[in-house]
């Protein structure tokens, strides 16, 4: 934080008709009020919005659209804001959309295992709803607080996310106000209104919302898919002393697709907070400890998980891996399997001890390059006196894998928001390096994405994005394009 | 006298752990089952994030300390547009955790010390308490009125500067002169009486704990009234045999206990004191057998829990010299005082009572809405919000709404007239009197 937000300037013109789409108490340009939504937790610098508008309806979101696209002001969608790349911060002032008060859950297909819900709806309402049903979601390692729509948007991961995948995977159909104004449906729904199963057969136009980061339109309602939740819970907690050992395991043990959740992170990530600054890991604690989160309904299945596992540890020992069964840190392990979590959620695991400050250099990374790239990342990362807290994931079995790193800073003085900046810039460039690929990327991400990416790539991001948003008003500059 | 009251300036450190996660923003438990609620009643009404919860708040504070925020009418209006209810902390788990109504009232400290603050409806709050020694603009002679019932029954309730007694029952403010609620106190007395024991109040002596005015920001008047009160509980201990002090109101009961703890003289001046509110007090007789209910009350009621007998009432444990975790950390919390479980015990112990609990109760209750000066500062928003409190106790089937703070009482009451409802509201102690 501590640089001061440029001043913006306000039109009371424009306050005044978004005051008339939304009515007087939803919309204002009031500085204190502004102030709440130039900054996150994020090393993102601040910057503030010109307005702050909360729509009620869709048709106020396509007259927030209509006019701001007739205005040229620019317009970044906000749900929750607790996104770690910066992503809800306007890069270009104009108006803060903040969904929050669309926040209805309109169906939970109890039968077909599907709910329809508002951007503004929350992990932790979704949680408590869908435990009537005996069904649950991917819940993010986030705060509950968080929204499920931008999460899944966002290409977000969740606790079921080894098996499932992304939970952007997980989207079954869309209805989305364009930056023009108009509404638009994709997936089921786009052929029979009430139909919101899926996004296929159709062509896959969902893929013009996912992963553009609120820059192509305004999701309005969303269709996600919804999982029974077998009763019997068992983690399966291991330790190496090396990445390399540890992504063997996580791979045999991937194989056999009997995981939800796959997850392994390094000492300084397993302690609750991290250690701010650096400290070195005890020389008789493993680097790595994992847990591999299964759910079973049966007392006979679950054991039949059991002697997969076990079989798996005895191949990886075999090997001359210095894999162990070992106890994963209790509050740790905690945070990271009582889904949504408090814990996680009020950020202690993280940032607890330096306060206000967090960011990651978060990618997709093949399981096969994690450990080079980890090699790197903690020479970087220990240089400037951070700590290597490194999480590694596979994803759907073992097609792809997530390997990045949660730092910690303070916010207070400028200099150690920088020290971190410029370590998570200098870690995202070493992955990209290795053909990881960063998710909810911030700006300076999106610049380093876009130096490696073919012409081609971004000539087409372009020509798509202008389709949709001729006048570059969602979320301006928030692509680097 | 030196008092430990911080300035915005002192808490800036504190103010720096926020991370803006927005954990504050709702009530989430794990369970299972999860459980999920609203929880910040200025976030349910005005929305925006820097309305909302401690995140808000502290963005505002930031804001202050950056120097990017100066003062503006909406400025003031928006930080006195919260109930200082604590449902935000109860959600953090970071360092500044402790410190959230702190930075919330140092803010509004600064706004009065800058001369902007509070606001003007509650400026005839903070003029009251200097002409009257009470928040209501009551005459001193008017506070001793809900004792007529007594000496018209020849009971007469014992005047403690005339005649030495063991308890002083310190009524409030609230319970002697806001009318609706006035039957609190009677209750109480009554009860007492009932039980046989040796109290006293201080009647027309009695001044305003300053609960209110420290919850506007007003420091200097807090410390005028709490200064002379801790000297009058001394010289009552002293020189009256006063050992112990009860209260039925939950703002009282904070001031004292919490408040008052602020001054570096607390212990000395309330050595041999015991200060307890009525509903811990009745239980010790309720748990000894000293106190049967005999009578049936065949209703179906639930029970609100006052922000200032639950969430005030936390003490947190922190690192002060870095010796566990580090300096200043925030390593966990005791909820031992709070009153939950006893007003609960007693309610459910009454013969004929259905007892229905609502959703959001305990550490996770829903403020009724007119705490922090908001009662005062805007009455409508306080009413439309216990409307919402009162729902959420209708959709138990309750008929009756239990609360142990007259505040509550009467603005749930509000509430209750808003939306047309039929839910009664009652303090415990009225129940008890009725069972007893």
């Amino acid at each position: 934080m501590t640089e001061i937000p440029k001043e913006s300037k306000t039109d009371s013109r424009i306050t005044k008709r978004l005051c008339e789409i939304v009515g007087e108490k939803n919309a204002t340009d009031m500085k204190h009020i502004r102030y709440a939504y130039s900054y996150d937790l994020s090393f993102v610098k601040p910057k503030l919005p010109d307005y702050v508008v909360m729509p009620t309806s869709v048709e106020q979101v396509q007259g927030i659209m209509k006019f701001a696209n007739q205005e040229k002001i620019s317009v970044t969608p906000f749900t929750a804001g607790s996104n770690i790349g910066g992503l809800c911060i306007p890069e270009n002032g104009g108006i803060l959309l903040d969904m929050k008060r669309m926040d209805k859950i309109i169906r939970i297909d109890e039968e077909s295992h599907y709910t329809i819900i508002e951007p503004g709806v929350s992990h932790a309402k979704l949680a408590s709803a869908l435990a009537k049903y005996n069904l649950r979601w991917s819940w993010p390692v986030g705060p509950p607080s968080g929204s499920v729509s931008s999460n899944a948007l966002c290409h977000g991961i969740g606790g079921l996310s080894g098996r499932y995948g992304l939970n952007s995977e997980e989207i079954t159909s869309m209805e989305v106000v364009l930056p023009t104004g108009e509404l638009v449906r994709v997936g089921s729904c786009a052929i029979q209104e009430d139909a919101w199963h899926s996004c296929m057969p159709l062509p896959r136009v969902d893929g013009l919302f996912t992963g553009w980061l609120g820059t192509t339109g305004v999701i309005t309602k969303i269709g996600v898919r919804i999982h029974p939740m077998p009763p019997i819970l068992k983690v399966f907690t291991t330790s190496t002393q090396t990445l390399g050992h540890m992504a063997s395991y996580l791979r045999t043990l991937g194989n056999y697709e009997i995981c939800d959740d796959l997850t392994s992170v390094s000492w300084w990530l397993s302690q609750v907070p991290i250690p701010y600054p650096y400290k070195p890991k005890p020389d008789d604690a493993p680097e790595w400890v994992s847990f591999a989160t299964t759910f079973s309904w049966t007392q006979k299945e679950q054991e039949a998980r059991e002697e997969i596992w076990k079989m798996v540890v005895d191949e990886e020992i075999k090997k001359g891996s210095s894999l162990e069964e070992t106890d994963y840190p209790e509050e740790a392990l905690k945070a990271r399997t009582q889904l949504p979590s408090q814990i996680v959620g009020s950020t202690k695991n993280y940032t607890k001890q330096a306060g206000a400050g967090i960011s990651w250099p978060g990618t997709f990374t093949p399981l096969n390059r994690w450990e080079p790239i980890y090699d790197e990342w903690k020479k970087i990362l220990i240089a400037r006196n951070l700590s290597p807290s490194v999480r590694v994931t596979n994803y759907r079995g073992v097609h792809y894998g997530m390997l990045r790193a949660m730092i910690p800073f303070p916010k207070k003085d400028p200099e150690p928001i920088e020290n971190a900046r410029q370590a998570i810039v200098e870690c995202l460039k070493v992955d990209l390096d290795h053909g990881g690929i960063p998710y909810k990327p911030p700006v300076d991400f999106g610049l380093e994405i876009n130096k490696r990416a073919h012409p081609g790539y971004v000539e087409l991001l372009k020509k798509v994005k202008h389709m949709l948003d001729p006048n570059d008003i969602m979320n301006t500059g928030k692509l680097a394009l | 006298m030196k008092w430990n009251i911080p300035s915005l300036e002192e808490l800036e450190d504190v103010i720096w752990k926020c991370t803006a996660c927005g954990n504050c923003k709702t009530a989430y438990d794990f369970g299972p089952p999860p459980f999920y609620g609203e929880i910040c009643p200025a976030g349910v009404e005005y929305g925006f994030d820097g309305n909302m919860a401690s995140k808000g708040k502290i963005a505002f504070a930031r804001g202050i300390l950056d120097g990017e925020l100066e003062w503006t009418q909406d400025f003031v209006d928006a930080i006195y547009k919260c109930t200082v209810c604590g449902g935000c902390q109860n959600q953090c788990e970071l360092d500044h955790k402790p410190f959230i109504p702190e930075i919330i009232e140092a803010m509004r400290r600064k706004a009065v010390a800058d001369g902007v603050g509070p606001m003007p409806t509650q400026k005839v709050i903070a003029q009251s308490m200097r002409s009257f020694d009470n928040p209501y603009q009551g005459p001193r002679r008017v506070r001793t009125d809900w004792t007529r019932p007594f000496k018209k029954a020849k009971n007469p309730i014992k005047n403690i500067m005339k005649k030495d007694a063991p308890i002083l029952y310190y009524v409030g403010c609230t319970g002697a002169f806001n009318l609706p609620v006035r039957n609190l106190p009677v209750a109480t007395a009554s009860i007492f009486q009932k039980l046989g024991l040796d109290f006293g109040i201080l009647g027309e002596n009695e001044i305003c704990c300053g609960s209110t005015a420290m919850r506007l920001g007003d420091a200097e008047e807090f410390k005028r009234v709490a200064e002379t009160n801790l000297k009058i509980f001394k010289d009552l201990h002293d020189n009256h045999g006063v050992e112990t002090i009860i209260t039925s109101c939950a703002g009282c009961y904070r001031a004292i206990k919490k408040d008052y703890s602020l001054l570096d003289e607390y212990e000395d001046l309330l050595d041999g004191i015991q200060i307890i509110h009525t509903t811990d007090f009745l239980f010790n007789y309720f748990k000894e057998g000293k106190m049967k209910f005999t009578k049936e009350l065949p209703w179906k009621v639930t029970y609100h829990d006052p922000c200032h007998t639950g969430r005030h009432l936390i003490s947190f444990d922190i690192d002060e010299d870095g010796s566990k975790q580090w300096k200043g950390s925030y390593l966990g919390k005791s909820e031992d005082n709070c009153l939950y479980d006893i007003p609960r015990e007693m309610l459910k112990a009454i013969p004929g009572i259905d007892f229905r609990e609502m959703e959001r109760i305990g550490s996770n209750s829903y403020c009724c809405g007119g705490g922090g000066g908001v009662m005062t500062g805007y009455g409508d928003w306080a009413a439309k919000n216990a409307g919402l409190r009162i729902q959420e106790g209708l959709d138990t089937g309750a008929e009756q709404m239990i609360s142990i703070c007259p505040f509550c009482h009467y603005n749930l009451n509000e509430g209750s007239k808003r939306i047309q409802s039929n839910m009664k509201l009652y303090d415990l102690v009225e129940l008890i009197d009725m069972a007893l």
